[in-house]
């Protein structure tokens, strides 16, 4: 009888199945799978909506900091607007679910790093590379929790108690991990998704930049500038065409320094492996090819940083503004409407999808017909990662009621690297070497190779483009004169950043590390509030908004004894 | 005499007379008769007796006693010797009913002996006597006793007159049966006459207002079960009550029969319930079917109607000229001077919004070339996203405006057909049932079609063994949609504007493809395309047991039952073109589960008077197993549609999904009960259950639920016993712990790993392969042990004025101790499962009470009257270590979840601000803002955000001068404070009426239907009345709701707050029914004939504006109207024929 209430689980293993070289191997890779922020069933993966925990912070780099409006339609995740209007507070569940998704890549990490150390007889250097990996991991789950959230509690292997408090600053272990990871990770790896070393020494140099480091960024920057490879073995450079950043096609290219693996069309109960975080930034309405949902548009601010000085091709630095492109805003699809005709930077065209001008191979953007509440949010339509016509079929998927793609999620791509180490020369004096560095990646854009063109037939967009400029395309490279001081250097370097990496999912954390957050979100917020409505009434707030507040709910739950562990941030 | 030819073989020395004599009764056929002034049974005698016939060994039995014996048949008197022979007495003659219907199974008994028969299939008997004197008692369950002196009678009729039910019903508890009268636990005795009145193929349905303590909530889909809560709240995860339907236990009943229904007992309180441990929390309902009773019936019965949904404009919805100039004066409110729109002003010129032709091309007029149908093109079967790109749509505006709720909700028609045939005796009894219950729903492409079947047979191998089995099989078709769900079919229709007609130009679907039309789905399209989908569930549900009386008190009894249970489904999903966001793919699926379970039971039983003392004892035991497995797996890419082409070889190669689980328990069980009265005046009763649940881990693998109950009969003292008024009146108490496991699975104890696409699956490769990964799916908890439901009931039983009003009462109390569950764990945990811990308690209590009257008027007219009242008051008082509130119900489309389930708060109340008004300007804004700065200290401090004239002003809770997210509060609670059902029965000669009003009293409803509908800015749906004609405009401050304005705002409808609750109290006549009884047809071959028209939902009182105030809904989230699938009203006409 006593037999009778022995019943197998089903379905699943129990832990020591898994202390093997196989089962280390699969952790690993359950591990990169947090990478995208996603369990499938179109919902994060530590719950709540996919798009809560993009790992491309769409909502919390990009929406946040006025390089694209939310979008949709007011009512639609009114959540997204308050975090744009810096209104939101603790209890916002976008945030929970953000933080959710991270913890749950560092839990798998610590998994990886409890298995691996009960287990033996890998070849020499393996198990130093696979513990590498796990730690890079980790450290990057961590990176993305202390730029969102400042203090945030921190958890390794050894850890039994997961009520730990908020009060060390988590940076040294960052630090520690990814310097692990530069020493002990091979420089190319078996698969092209691995983390390899030269992301290690990026990510590694990346978080001395936080930190203001700057020599000791620099010195890593440059080593992987002049020798870093791909995890496939290539040695980094910009890729000939902007856009190939942002296709499927050209996934892991020579650019690609650490990206999240993307695949389209793998699971067919959802798009859980296809940006299912970006699942609602397609434009939208009538004759949109695409199901949903016409968020992250790019903002008016935006589209205006990218106008060019016509005589020397270079940017207005501080008065963009001044040199706004002409909108649609208003203009229904069916009426007529010329595009704008003066000189902008063609990156314009890979960034935001505006009217009249080719949209990818999808035909020419239409306009308000493609636009959810123009009134609300605006007349632009993001591209960066929307899959094209021609290869919908397989960078598409359509296996939920959003679009997924197959495009990879770039972490950090070459360019950004150059612009970081920009950063750190001009930060170190070497201001000529910061002006090369921006100048690369400008001569990049400027090369017509990779500009956007009319189509050769416009009713039939996927025939091909003839050799007519879409726009009047004009880049020009700096000289030293704007690179005379430090300071104007870095307004330059600054500036380069938000349009080549616009809509990457950056600019709040770059600004709030700049230290000139309040100004720039309020002067955006300003600009921008006198053409769509769904930033008036937003107000950055210095001392408080630079973070964003801990979730009431983790503080609630962290509430033994009655007082909790987690400590607010200051203001909230 | 004929001497029976039986043989003895005896051989013992010093026995007593007594018991050779029972050996001889249980050897033989013969049954002994002596008195006791005659015999010394006591005396000891030695018998050697072989191969000796029965004089040789009554000799011996005798020997030394002056007696002598005769023997009748198979009846042996025994008598003083000497004495003349008496005559045998024979005597005969017929039991009948009230009505003269003859009665078989009615035991005939000479008082004081063992001597007695059974009335055969006519209602005979015939019994020898040893004389003509004495009494004989006819005993049968249903019927009062009745004691007739033979006084040299040859022949006795006797008609028996039914119970007075309320002290003489005999219930079916827990493993045993129990006088009514003598019950010492909380258990309500539904009258399943009652029940069947309610038309619905659910005996879960039908029980709503029947019974005190059950409160049961509906909704209008057929074959949608309500819920069902005893008493409230148990646990915070399932709360469905465990049925015991002919002594199997299931959580399911759906599938049963109501006509096949006998008896309906629902155990509320631990003494009745604990018997069942680990399952016995929630409530349990015993259940039994009918069995063949007298001589071949044949009954049908039939009921055919109609049910009718609401009509008129149920939403409130503007008309599309009122949409337009809603929109108009939301733009207006915002701000807005440029007026160009390319629906209603495509030019901009026009100073107000006017209509177009068509909304498709947009704004276009008639005569536009645009519209010209030769443009016109639409694939409705496409397969390529080309061609769907190439769609040229043409849609008129329907300018009247198309009333979506009517396009979905229409009249439907419900039938039911019973027959039944049946007969019983001594030698056993069948019966043999057939229903075919087809109900279509009033809203399109919804029904429920069943057709059950059932065999009931006993078989009386003798006096002593039974066996008998109860077998129910079922198939049901029953294609559903969810309620309350914001992207469900019902809220697609109160979503989708009125401008938009069903069809296009070309008759295939229109819908929000356009400009300014919102972002719904066309709800008719997606229930009409749901027709090529089917799902069919078999049933086999039952028992088969085997009973045998011996050594006269016992009775051992097996029982070996259960369930098993499959079923297949199919869809096709088309894709869509004619809404705001398509789905472009094509996809075909089907699913399968297979289910078994049983149970299997032995008791062992004992049942002795002595005396005024009245024991009766049960011990047993019972193994239950279960098995569930589901299998599924979809295509997509379909070459045709064809509904006959379709499968799962047919579509392309690639994406192909399947998957696929299984899972096993068990549960392992010992139970005894000791029922004890003496003198039918104090009752006592204690039972006691040990279960062994394989979901938990080995150290806490066993659970003890005991429970004890007491009554005393009072009416029976002295001191009562000459208040005529009180016919009975019987105090009860109780106490007990109940166990429940429900909500854990298997895994629980355990830490275990898996792999799934979604979760742990990674392209690391770059290519366009996933590659599987690991990662940790359950945290273990091996400490969960037996959730525990600590239970006190007190209450009383009273019967006044001999039966003409009875009334029962209880109050009880629940203790939820070690309640099992999942708390939400610290982010830095991880994300495997939370295991179930028994972390939470929880507190409810509440009265059930029962009035019951019976009036007669006259001699023709008799009203029967029956209350119920239900109140339970629930109040959490732990979650967890960690914290003290969990939300349930998803956000919905606002900013944090509504529905907050807090300690010192019942479950599921509503969660939010508090309105207190409008901000009516800016000065008043200024002003609050300048006093949040001064008590705040902060500069940049404001009152509240995202204000501007005529938005909300939210509460300053705790009043710290500003409002921010420590002011949101509870506004709101599902939770009635009582419910009652009131059962009007009138009988007036042939006539009878019966009404069923039932209310549900201070309950408060989330309506959710006013976020889309009250608020310009909530998408571009359809709105309301008030959105235009009672909203703030800077001259209407007295308004209902908020300024309309294209901007969401916290501040107005994007967060949950109380301009969303409403009062939710109604009353409701759940059923009227009006029949006519035909009595003078036995000519024609009927026994009898009743014809009747019924109505359901005749009225509803109430105060909600919504659809309907009845809310079916989860555990956690209920009382939330987001488009509710409304009970329709319903007019039958049925008949009910014996033969």
């Amino acid at each position: 009888c006593k037999k009778y209430l022995d019943k197998p689980l089903t379905g699943a293993l129990e832990g020591p199945l898994l202390e093997t070289k196989e089962g280390v191997r699969d952790l690993l890779i359950g591990t990169y799978a947090v990478l995208d922020g996603q369990q499938g069933g179109d919902a994060a993966i530590g719950g709540g909506g996919a798009w809560e925990a993009s790992p491309d912070n769409w909502i919390y780099g990009g929406v946040a900091a006025g390089d694209a409006n939310k979008g949709s339609d007011p009512g639609d995740q009114t959540p997204i607007e308050s975090i744009q209007k810096f209104t939101t507070d603790p209890t916002n569940g976008f945030l929970n679910s953000k933080w959710k998704a991270d913890y749950e890549g560092i839990s798998r990490a610590n998994l990886v790093l409890k298995t691996v150390a009960k287990v033996n007889g890998y070849a020499t250097g393996k198990k130093e590379n696979i513990i590498a990996q796990a730690r890079f991991l980790r450290a990057h789950y961590y990176f993305d929790l202390k730029k969102m959230f400042d203090k945030v509690p921190y958890i390794d292997e050894n850890t039994t108690d997961f009520n730990q408090p908020n009060n060390v600053d988590i940076w040294p272990k960052i630090e520690a991990d990814f310097t692990y990871a530069y020493q002990n990770l091979l420089g190319q790896q078996e698969d092209a998704g691995r983390a390899n070393k030269w992301a290690a020494g990026t990510y590694l140099a990346k978080t001395y930049l936080y930190e203001h480091k700057f020599p000791e960024a620099r010195a890593i920057f440059e080593t992987v500038v002049t020798q870093g490879t791909t995890a496939n073995g290539q040695p980094y450079k910009l890729n000939d065409n902007f856009e190939d950043n942002f296709r499927a096609a050209t996934n892991n290219s020579a650019e690609s320094v650490f990206a999240v693996q993307a695949a389209a069309n793998v699971d067919p109960n959802g798009i859980s492996n296809a940006n299912n975080g970006d699942m609602l930034n397609f434009p939208y309405g009538d004759g949109s090819p695409f199901g949903c949902c016409g968020f992250y548009q790019p903002s008016i601010d935006l589209v205006n940083h990218f106008r060019t000085n016509p005589a020397t091709g270079l940017p207005y630095l501080d008065a963009y503004n001044d040199h706004p492109l002409k909108t649609d805003m208003g203009v229904s699809s069916a009426q007529d409407f010329t595009p704008d005709q003066g000189t902008v930077d063609p990156r314009l065209d890979w960034t935001a999808g505006r009217r009249g001008i080719p949209y990818l191979d999808w035909g020419i953007h239409p306009g308000n017909n493609w636009v959810r509440n123009q009134a609300y949010a605006g007349p632009y339509s993001p591209i960066k990662m929307v899959y094209g016509q021609a290869a919908q079929g397989t960078e598409g998927d359509g296996h939920s009621w959003a679009p997924g793609s197959g495009i990879n999620n770039n972490i950090i791509r070459f360019a950004d690297v150059l612009l970081m180490d920009a950063e750190t020369q001009a930060q170190t004096g070497n201001l000529f070497r910061a002006m090369e560095l921006v100048n690369m990646v400008r001569a990049r854009a400027a090369n017509p190779a990779g500009w956007v063109y009319q189509y050769k037939d416009p009713d039939k967009p996927t025939a091909g483009f003839s050799d007519q400029p879409a726009a009047n395309y004009k880049v020009g490279l700096y000289d030293m004169s704007y690179f005379a001081t430090k300071e104007s250097a870095l307004k330059a370097i600054y500036y380069e950043r938000k349009i080549e990496l616009a809509l990457e999912g950056h600019r709040f954390f770059d600004l709030v590390r700049w230290g000139i957050a309040a100004q720039e979100i309020n002067s955006y917020l300003a600009f921008q509030g006198k053409f769509t409505q769904d930033v008036r009434g937003g107000r950055f707030t210095a001392g408080k908004n630079e973070v964003y507040p801990i979730p009431q709910r983790q503080i609630d739950l962290s509430g033994a004894g009655g007082s909790p562990k987690l400590i607010q941030n200051k203001n909230y | 005499n004929v001497f029976s030819q039986k043989l003895f073989n005896i051989d013992k020395e010093q026995v007593t007379v007594s018991s050779v004599l029972k050996q001889i009764e249980q050897s033989s056929e013969y049954s002994v008769f002596y008195r006791l002034d005659q015999l010394d049974k006591n005396r000891l005698v030695t018998i050697h007796a072989h191969q000796a016939s029965i004089e040789d060994l009554l000799t011996q039995v005798l020997k030394g006693q002056a007696l002598t014996y005769h023997v009748v048949d198979h009846l042996i008197i025994i008598k003083p010797s000497g004495a003349s022979i008496a005559p045998i007495f024979a005597i005969t003659g017929i039991v009948t009913d009230e009505q003269g219907q003859t009665l078989p199974g009615v035991t005939v008994k000479l008082s004081g002996t063992n001597l007695a028969t059974v009335t055969d299939v006519q209602g005979k008997y015939s019994l020898t006597l040893p004389s003509g004197e004495g009494n004989l008692e006819f005993t049968f369950i249903g019927f009062v006793s009745k004691t007739v002196a033979v006084n040299g009678q040859q022949r006795i009729d006797v008609r028996l007159t039914a119970d007075s039910k309320a002290l003489t019903e005999v219930v079916v508890v827990g493993y045993t049966t129990q006088r009514k009268k003598d019950l010492t636990g909380a258990v309500s005795v539904v009258d399943v006459k009652n029940l069947n009145k309610t038309a619905s193929s659910s005996v879960n349905t039908q029980l709503q207002g029947q019974a005190p303590g059950v409160t049961v909530i509906g909704s209008g889909q057929p074959g949608e079960e309500p819920q069902v809560r005893i008493r409230g709240f148990n646990t915070f995860g399932n709360n469905t009550p465990l049925y015991v339907v002919d002594g199997i236990p299931t959580q399911d009943v759906s599938t049963l029969n109501p006509n096949d229904v006998e008896s309906f007992q629902v155990l509320k309180d631990a003494s009745s319930a604990s018997i069942y441990g680990a399952r016995a929390a929630n409530g349990v309902i015993i259940i039994t079917t009918k069995r063949g009773r007298g001589k071949v019936t044949i009954q049908y019965d039939a009921y055919y109607g109609t049910q009718v949904p609401k009509s008129g404009n149920v939403w409130q919805t503007l008309n599309p000229q009122e949409m337009a100039d809603l929109k108009h004066l939301a733009q207006t409110n915002s701000g807005i001077t440029d007026f160009t729109d390319e629906q209603y002003n495509p030019d901009g010129k026009a100073s107000r919004y006017t209509l177009p032709d068509y909304i498709v091309p947009a704004g276009a007029k008639n005569g536009d070339p645009a519209t010209d149908p030769s443009l016109y093109y639409v694939n409705p079967n496409y397969t390529s996203g080309d061609d769907f790109n190439n769609f040229n749509r043409i849609t008129k505006a329907n300018k009247a405006g198309t009333d979506w709720y009517h396009e979905i909700f229409k009249s439907a028609p419900i039938t039911s057909h019973n027959i039944a045939v049946g007969s019983g005796g001594e030698n056993g009894s069948y019966l043999f049932s057939a229903n075919y219950y087809n109900q279509q729903g009033t809203l399109i492409d919804t029904y429920q079609k069943r057709y059950t079947l059932r065999a009931n047979s006993t078989f009386n191998f003798n006096k002593h063994i039974r066996i008998g089995e109860n077998l129910a099989y079922s198939v049901t078709k029953n294609p559903k949609v969810s309620g309350n769900n914001p992207d469900g079919v019902i809220t697609m229709a109160l979503r989708q504007q009125p401008i938009i007609p069903v069809y296009d130009i070309a008759g295939n679907y229109a819908g929000s493809y356009g400009s300014g039309l919102g972002d719904a789905n066309n709800p008719v399209a997606i229930q009409q395309r749901s027709k090529v989908n089917s799902d069919v569930g078999y049933r086999l549900f039952g028992n088969i047991y085997a009973e045998a009386d011996f050594l006269n008190s016992f009775t051992f009894r097996t029982s070996f039952g259960g369930d098993i249970a499959n079923g297949n489904s199919h869809y096709f999903n088309y894709p869509t073109y004619e809404n705001k966001e398509n789905t472009q793919t094509n996809s075909y699926g089907e699913d399968s589960y297979s289910n078994w379970n049983y149970t299997w039971t032995n008791t062992l039983s004992f049942h002795k008077e002595i005396r005024k003392h009245d024991i009766k004892v049960v011990a047993g035991t019972e193994a239950f197993e279960e098995y569930d497995s589901y299998i599924g797996a979809s295509r997509q890419n379909y070459f045709s549609f064809d509904p006959d082409y379709v499968n799962l070889n047919t579509g392309s190669a690639s994406g192909i999904g399947n998957y696929g689980a299984r899972s096993t328990s068990t549960l392992l069980s010992a139970f005894a009960r000791v029922d004890y009265s003496y003198g039918g005046k104090y009752l006592f009763n204690a039972t006691i259950r040990r279960d062994g649940s394989s979901k938990f881990s080995k150290e806490n693998q066993y659970g003890y639920f005991p429970a004890v109950s007491a009554a005393w009969r009072l009416s029976q003292e002295n001191f009562l016993k000459n208040v005529s008024w009180l016919s009975d009146l019987k105090i009860r108490g109780g106490w007990g712990i109940m166990g429940n496991q429900l909500n854990l699975t298997q895994a629980n104890a355990y830490y275990t790993y898996g792999s799934s696409i979604g979760q742990s699956y990674y392209p690391i490769g770059g290519g366009t392969t996933i590659v599987p990964g690991f990662y940790q799916q359950q945290i273990g908890n091996p400490d969960a042990k037996w959730e525990k439901d600590i239970n006190s009931n007190i209450g009383f039983d009273a019967t006044l004025f001999g039966g003409a009003l009875s009334v029962t009462a209880d109050y009880y109390r629940k203790d939820i101790k070690d309640l099992l569950f999942n708390p939400e764990q610290l982010g830095t945990v991880g994300n495997g499962t939370v295991p179930y811990v028994n972390i939470a308690k929880m507190r409810t209590d509440g009265l059930d009470v029962a009035v019951t009257g019976k009036t007669k008027i006259g001699s023709d007219l008799t009203l029967n009257t029956t209350l119920s009242v239900t109140t339970y008051n629930n109040r959490i008082s732990k979650v967890s270590n960690s914290s003290s509130y969990f939300y349930s119900d998803i956000s919905r489309r606002f900013d944090v979840n509504m529905v907050r389930n807090e300690v010192g708060h019942p479950i599921g109340q509503f969660y939010g601000y508090k309105v207190v008004g409008f901000w009516n300007s800016q000065d008043e804004i200024d002003a609050a803002n300048a006093k949040a700065v001064q008590s705040s200290g902060n500069p940049n401090a404001v009152y509240q955000n995202d204000v501007k004239p005529g938005r909300f002003r939210y509460a300053d809770v705790n009043g710290d001068g500003v409002v921010n997210d420590a002011d949101r509060t509870f506004i709101g609670d599902p939770n009635p404070d009582f419910t009652a059902g009131l059962n009007l029965g009138l009988t007036y000669k042939a006539f009878d009426f019966n009404i069923l009003l039932y209310g549900s009293f201070g309950n408060q409803i989330w309506n959710n239907v006013k976020y889309w509908r009250d608020f310009y800015a909530s998408f571009e749906t359809a709105k309301s009345y008030t959105a235009l004609y009672d909203s703030w405009t800077p001259t209407n401050h007295n308004a209902k709701a908020p300024i309309q304005e294209l901007d969401a705002s916290t501040s107005s409808g994007s967060t949950p707050n109380s301009y969303f609750v409403e009062n939710g109290s109604y009353v409701r006549a759940r059923n009227a029914q009006l029949g006519y009884t035909f009595t003078n047809l036995k000519k024609a071959g009927i026994q009898k004939l009743r014809i009747y028209v019924s109505a359901t939902n005749l009225f509803t009182i109430t105060g909600y504006k919504g659809t309907d105030p009845e809310l079916n809904g989860g555990v956690l989230n209920f009382g939330i109207d987001e488009g509710t699938y409304a009970t329709p009203r319903t007019y039958l006409i049925g008949v009910n024929v014996s033969l």
